[in-house]
């Protein structure tokens, strides 16, 4: 099957859309629509490696949902992952965001919905952050072993601090970094940006997401009758 | 009609929150030269880089004063896109000079900002492939790209405004020497085709024959020279021109030391093929070779953060590893508290901290230091440390003299307790230090032999070998 391409702008209106939703309806209904609309978008894309690793997650919160749930003591466990699963899905969804469309094509997708243009730089550098955010970590996390101090669960507090330290003055650094190559390179100017990966919408970008909505209203049915 | 490309009448800054700046600085650039701009640490090299470039005064907040122009228009009448039409940067930190991860992105990425159409786009970026041979490059992520190719990229992103003059920072630090040789033949091109261009480098070896200007940086004053003749003469205590001529003394050998790790027939991927090596105490052993000879893999083995797939590697515990970029290796809350971590003992501490003179520095936050005080750190810790084996990675990178020459002194240090194993493209600095030499080529050991005056012809030969090879 042929994966298909899905404008980015539709992913984002989707990711923007499906939290908001748990204010609005049945909790039970949403999380069983969001996973299996995640699922879906997911083999449509083509991402069968993610959604191998998506389903693992799932999978594995809702076993020790069950699990504990029925041993007493240790309920507040269940409950506790029962309220981090409900984030799987919108963590999912985010993840195509990052991981599918580079830095240039998200900014002309928010450009396009006529987010100013501040906003639009910010949200950009935040969500490149993630891949470099991974990279540092690795770099750090292989240091701590060459120098001998390792992550210990018994003293996680002091661990967590040696990881977390650099990486934050590393944020500072990156930060103004990112800032002066994005001025160099135009980032202010006046004129309406274009895009050079601007696509129209696709029959399949309008139907992604008349199904998205579709499964929505379907919750407020659910809900009234 | 002006003539002057840049130009700057009595120009100042002074920073907000220190006393450091520039002064009195005077100097006209014309169409179509090469400048160098040069200058130790601190002597207001990047001051007045950033001017040029105009993040003094968008992003660094201070005192500007007297007159700076482009094409005989101010800059304090440009806003910052209208500057950067006239005049392209490319930086020096592969990191972050990149605001996509995708090479066509990224070259794209400011026409979309000045408001191209896609045609145009696609015009402009087919003459960059034809211009700088961008052909395997295009549509690929920057982060699997090589060195050279990511310089080339940053190079051919800071022309597609069609700008005429060209901003280099520290363009050598990241680059091995068959690269940097390299951009020194695409410079002197672009100046054949009318680019104005300013390099601001502690190393210039590869601009040897091409300079046409020499801003000379020293405590905030510019002197100017106007030919490269004129600056060699000037005898400033700068890296060299021509690297092949110094003359150090050789430093003494002894192979009587104790092994200290031992690598035998290792295979690793397509990357190391059959690498056979000894290490000894006392002996310090530079590993050459060109980007993805596989220097760092073979660190890496030492290191044993990757095993080879096939082969024995035999060491005694971890090497200390001393990585390029300091940031990552600082885990202390104080520059005590980091020695601490690796040794507790004040008594050796107080030592290495007077030894390398960080003792007022004793109570500072490890990332409050400078970037030299945070390397002399690193080298504290090697120094405080028991492993057997220390391993440098490229520890001379953007460095200047000073702080190269008393690196060499700290690297011979380290060898009396240690051995020392350095990986460098810094000819200067490998005659300095180095007693033996490992050439890496394509995961081979090709050359390995004990530097002195005899085999120094055969160290110069594989420099130039690099430099054909790329």
């Amino acid at each position: 099957m042929k994966s298909i391409k899905i404008n980015p702008i539709v992913i984002i209106l989707i990711n923007v859309i499906a939290p908001t939703m748990y204010i609005f309806m049945s909790g039970k209904y949403l999380q069983i629509y969001l996973f299996t609309f995640a699922a879906a978008l997911f083999v449509l894309m083509g991402r069968f490696k993610r959604l191998a690793g998506y389903l693992i997650v799932y999978g594995v919160m809702m076993g020790i949902y069950y699990i504990t749930l029925n041993i007493k003591g240790i309920q507040f466990i269940g409950l506790f992952i029962i309220v981090i699963i409900q984030s799987v899905p919108c963590i999912a969804l985010a993840s195509i965001l990052i991981s599918k469309y580079n830095s240039a094509q998200l900014l002309s997708a928010l450009e396009t919905m006529r987010v100013p243009r501040v906003l639009v730089v910010a949200v950009t550098i935040t969500l490149k952050y993630i891949p470099t955010f991974r990279r540092e970590f690795s770099y750090i996390t292989e240091s701590m072993r060459l120098r001998g101090i390792g992550f210990t669960w018994k003293k996680p507090i002091k661990s967590f601090q040696y990881f977390i330290i650099p990486q934050l003055f590393r944020c500072a650094a990156l930060a103004e970094e990112v800032t002066a190559a994005g001025l160099v390179k135009g980032i202010d100017a006046p004129m309406r940006r274009t895009s050079y990966y601007e696509e129209k919408a696709t029959f399949a970008d309008v139907a992604v997401f008349a199904l998205f909505l579709t499964g929505l209203a379907g919750g407020f049915v659910w809900k009234l009758m | 009609m002006e003539t002057n490309v840049i130009k700057a009448d009595d120009l100042c800054f002074c920073y907000d929150q220190s006393s450091e700046g520039i002064n009195d600085i005077n100097f006209a650039i014309d169409k179509g030269e090469i400048v160098l701009l040069t200058g130790n640490s601190g002597s207001g090299k990047s001051t007045l880089l950033k001017c040029l470039n105009g993040l003094i005064p968008s992003v660094t907040e201070g005192e500007i004063k007297g007159m700076l122009s482009i094409e005989g228009e101010k800059y304090s009448d440009l806003k910052m896109h209208q500057l950067n039409q006239l005049i392209g940067s490319v930086f020096q930190n592969p990191r972050s000079q990149f605001f996509t991860d995708n090479t066509t992105a990224e070259l794209v990425f400011p026409m979309e900002n000045y408001g191209y159409t896609i045609d145009e786009m696609k015009k402009r970026l087919e003459s960059l492939k034809r211009a700088f041979g961008l052909d395997g490059l295009i549509d690929r992520n920057i982060f699997t790209l090589s060195s050279g190719e990511r310089q080339l990229i940053a190079l051919a992103s800071a022309v597609t405004m069609k700008q005429k003059v060209l901003l280099f920072d520290e363009p050598s630090a990241n680059l091995d020497y068959g690269n940097a040789m390299k951009l020194g033949r695409i410079l002197k091109r672009l100046k054949e085709n009318g680019y104005t261009v300013i390099v601001a480098d502690h190393r210039f070896y590869y601009l040897s024959n091409t300079i046409d200007k020499v801003l000379f940086m020293e405590n905030g004053l510019l002197k100017v020279c106007n030919s490269e003749d004129e600056f060699k003469k000037g005898n400033y205590n700068t890296r060299s021109f021509d690297i092949f001529s110094i003359d150090i003394p050789f430093p003494i050998n002894d192979t009587s030391g104790k092994n200290v790790a031992r690598i035998e027939e290792v295979y690793y991927k397509d990357i190391l093929k059959g690498i056979n090596l000894t290490l000894r105490k006392g002996e310090i052993t530079v590993l050459i070779g060109n980007n993805g000879a596989g220097k760092t893999t073979l660190a890496k083995t030492l290191c044993q953060s990757i095993k080879p797939d096939k082969g024995k590697v035999d060491i005694n515990g971890l090497p200390f590893f001393i990585m390029q970029d300091p940031d990552y290796q600082l885990f202390g809350t104080s520059v005590q508290n980091e020695l601490e971590l690796v040794k507790n003992d004040q008594g050796a501490i107080d030592n290495v901290l007077s030894y390398l003179g960080l003792s007022k520095y004793r109570y500072k936050h490890p990332f409050d230091l400078s970037g030299g005080q945070k390397q002399r750190l690193q080298i504290a810790m090697a120094m405080l440390c028991d492993r057997e084996l220390i391993i440098f990675d490229e520890p001379t990178s953007g460095l200047d003299v000073y702080s190269m020459l008393s690196v060499s002194e700290q690297v011979k240090k380290l060898r009396e307790k240690a051995g020392v194993l350095v990986i460098s493209h810094d000819y200067e600095f490998i005659r300095h230090v180095a007693n033996r030499i490992i050439y890496l080529n394509n995961g081979v050991i090709e050359k390995d032999f004990i530097l002195d005056r005899t085999t120094l012809s055969e160290l110069n030969n594989i420099f130039i070998k690099m430099q054909e090879e790329e």
